[in-house]
């Protein structure tokens, strides 16, 4: 607002009421409007270019039909809504699963999250950025080769289950890798710090008087925590798991890396048909099922959790 | 169409086809850009993204392609998969050989880790009808060789100009059921799928398929599963011929194959990357690769042996050719021929111990195996004698290729009946 007034040379903003400026007061108000408009232009421009018009193509394309060996797996646009047949009758549980996987790992995430942002922002002091690096840094390492170490962390005779195995902790015929256990600790290990960095953000900001004033009043430090300091964080916590579980239910990579023939997540299917079987109409039309699935349960989220404050910080924390 | 470049006498070959050939797709750029910025209309963005579709299309009507060596350019990309070239600390002498005769420089990418995900690579630019930056690719006999010849993007060889090919080619290799006259393709090399195992892992030598089920062969969680080669490899040992297979045999082998999924000594299945895991211990015995098996038994002297289990094997062909638009197919059909040579040949078959489509290379090796002297020389020898290398009548009698996968139907049914069984 400010910045929309100072680009009008002259004009400060108590100049505005003075009845003689009333021709400057509209050109005014018509210019500040073209600069907001203005303000939106670029993101704007990049949500059409990189979001809506991939968008329409995807929608396009899962409604299309092509043949790989008769017209080179060309895309034939012809309403084919048999490929949102395929994509949900033959594929309805690895979603469920995926939703699952991505509910646990979510609450393990925020689980795991909280504590630790809350002793960072309550009791953190000079050594709170520092502290949080501390999360952050194995993350300046890439997702793929971060989560591959742990194939050889985890491995049938890898560097923590061939001691445990020789010391008849464990039995022989233990293993980690290709459980559901492992694809939910592989997708809660790497997506940590999407719940940690708003729930820290949302906690920071807490006024320590109010937890002071609820002390005053003959609060325990329990009920302190659970009638302030909570739901002053709901904002947090609901950034927390929506940056957590919308990519985790999409995520392939945990899967196909920690997990077996037992744990195939939705992302991978889609891969498949995208990267094995050229059949883009059918990964197409998952894709969709998948954003439509997601977007209606993060309605019914907001609708169910949210408030208008969380939403604002669900915004801002993304 | 255009300006053939041989007329362009004088000038460099392959600048002539800069010259005269469509390389540039700033137009087909510009369409998109303008489309996604202005109209919106979806059937032009549409159109756009697959520009050229009218040009390519079903007919392998390409342009004809001059193969005279003396219009090769000067550069080649060859496209591999990995430890399937001769090296030397970090050479490849056959290629050095080659440039030395030809004047050619190749540039050797050991990139292909799958013909699915290989094929899909290339698939945007043989759609669009544009060179794929690749002059010879190496693809397995099977779906994705098919739909490559189908569509017209595997580049129509000279058959006349390749006198190694004609002389010293294993019978085999001679027109091959998916490619009659070699009209496309040449054999790099072939290859067995059988059972691999740890020797120092397994409870008893196995025979047969059905001992990856049984605890009396092998540790609990310890086997291993070809994915793309396991439908045919237990068609072969369910005695069903995978050629005239219908779905039925498929269902039935699909079950099969269920059944090991849910035995106690199952461990995973792979695309790739069983060795590591058969490495690192984690297999005591899985669906291999004879080459795979061998290089790391004879070469690197781990405890494994290979075996084409007691109901037979998966015979496959790696195949060399040339995809459409390429900049240097006489080059290329130069190289490919090169390798029929039995010196050339053999100088590859002694590092990747694999079937060479060069019967005489035996022979070779067995000479230079006297020559040498010492570990090299048993190497050499066991090299020569492998009957994995070098498959007797009585052997090959007891493979067949896999199930040919001509139209989308069928490749549907086909993923539909075997790849859900590892999603579960």
């Amino acid at each position: 607002m400010s910045q929309a007034t100072a680009d009008v040379p002259g004009l400060a903003p108590d100049d505005i009421d003075r009845p003689p400026a009333r021709q400057g007061e509209r050109a005014l108000a018509r210019r500040r409007r073209g600069a907001a408009y203005g303000m939106l232009g670029p993101g704007g421009i990049y949500l059409i270019l990189f979001f809506v018009v991939p968008l329409i193509i995807i929608v396009q394309t899962s409604l299309s039909s092509s043949d790989l060996f008769a017209g080179g797996g060309r895309l034939q646009f012809d309403w084919n809504w048999s490929n949102y047949h395929t994509a949900i009758t033959g594929y309805w549980e690895y979603y469920l699963r995926s939703i699952m996987y991505a509910g646990i790992a979510t609450v393990l995430c925020i689980g795991l999250a909280y504590p630790m942002a809350y002793w960072i922002a309550f009791y953190g002091g000079r050594w709170k950025a520092t502290l949080f690096m501390l999360i952050l840094v194995p993350f300046f390492v890439s997702f793929v080769i971060r989560t591959v170490q742990w194939n050889f962390i985890l491995g049938t005779n890898g560097l923590l289950l061939t001691p445990l195995k020789s010391w008849h902790i464990l039995p022989q015929d233990f293993v980690v890798l290709k459980t559901p256990g492992a694809v939910i600790a592989g997708i809660t290990y790497n997506f940590m710090p999407f719940a940690a960095l708003p729930l820290y953000v949302a906690l920071e900001r807490i006024d320590r008087g109010l937890v002071e004033a609820a002390k005053d009043l003959y609060s325990s430090p329990s009920v302190a925590f659970r009638k302030v300091v909570l739901p002053l964080s709901y904002p947090g916590i609901f950034a927390a798991v929506i940056l957590t579980f919308v990519p985790a239910t999409g995520d392939y990579v945990n899967a196909q890396v920690l997990g077996g023939t037992g744990t195939t997540m939705i992302g991978q299917i889609i891969q498949t048909f995208f990267l094995v079987r050229h059949n883009y109409a059918v990964a197409a039309a998952m894709s969709v099922v998948l954003m439509l699935g997601m977007l209606v349960l993060a309605i019914l989220y907001a609708r169910a959790l949210g408030t208008e404050d969380s939403t604002l910080a669900a915004g801002a924390g993304g | 169409m255009t300006i053939d470049p041989k007329d362009m006498a004088g000038l460099e070959p392959s600048l002539a086809r800069g010259l005269t050939q469509r390389r540039l797709s700033r137009r087909d750029m510009l369409k998109i850009g303008g489309v996604s910025v202005g109209a919106l209309s979806l059937s032009q963005i549409l159109a756009a993204c697959s520009s050229g579709s009218s040009a390519g299309g079903n007919s392998s009507s390409a342009p004809a392609v001059d193969f005279d060596p003396s219009t090769a350019g000067t550069t080649l990309n060859f496209s591999n998969w990995p430890l399937y070239m001769d090296k030397s600390h970090g050479d490849y002498p056959s290629l050095d050989k080659f440039k030395q005769e030809t004047g050619i420089t190749v540039t050797y990418n050991d990139e292909i880790n799958g013909n699915d995900s290989f094929f899909g690579k290339l698939l945007p630019q043989l759609q669009a009808g544009q060179d794929t930056g690749r002059d010879i690719i190496v693809i397995t006999n099977g779906e994705y060789l098919t739909a490559l010849i189908d569509n017209g993007w595997a580049t129509e060889l000279d058959t006349s100009r390749r006198p190694n090919f004609d002389k010293y080619a294993a019978s085999w290799a001679k027109s091959p059921a998916y490619d009659p006259d070699n009209k496309h393709t040449m054999a790099w090399q072939s290859g067995l799928t059988g059972l691999g195992y740890n020797t120092e892992m397994v409870l008893q030598t196995p025979t047969k398929l059905d001992d990856m089920m049984s605890t009396d062969f092998f540790p609990p969680k310890s086997v291993g599963v070809l994915k793309e080669d396991a439908p045919n490899l237990v068609m072969i040992n369910l005695g069903i011929d995978p050629i005239s297979s219908t779905q039925d045999d498929w269902n039935q082998a699909a079950d099969w194959l269920s059944q090991l999924r849910d035995s106690p000594t199952f461990y995973g299945a792979y695309d790739q990357g069983y060795v590591d895991d058969l490495n690192a211990g984690n297999l005591a015995g899985t669906m291999a690769w004879s080459g795979d098996i061998l290089y790391n038994a004879i070469w690197a002297g781990h405890p494994y042996e290979f075996i084409v289990p007691e109901g037979g094997s998966l015979l496959w062909i790696d195949n060399m050719l040339i995809p459409a638009h390429s900049a240097n197919p006489a080059g290329a059909l130069e190289l490919m021929d090169f390798y029929y040579d039995p010196v050339n040949a053999q100088l590859l078959t002694e590092y990747v111990l694999y079937m060479s489509p060069v019967p005489a290379v035996q022979k070779g090796i067995a000479e230079h195996a006297k020559q040498e002297s010492g570990k090299y020389a048993e190497q050499l020898a066991a090299t020569a004698e492998s009957p994995m290398l070098w498959p007797d009548e009585a052997l090959l009698s007891r493979v067949s290729l896999g199930r040919p996968i001509e139209t989308q139907e069928e490749s549907d049914a086909w993923h539909s009946t075997f790849d859900t069984i590892w999603e579960q």
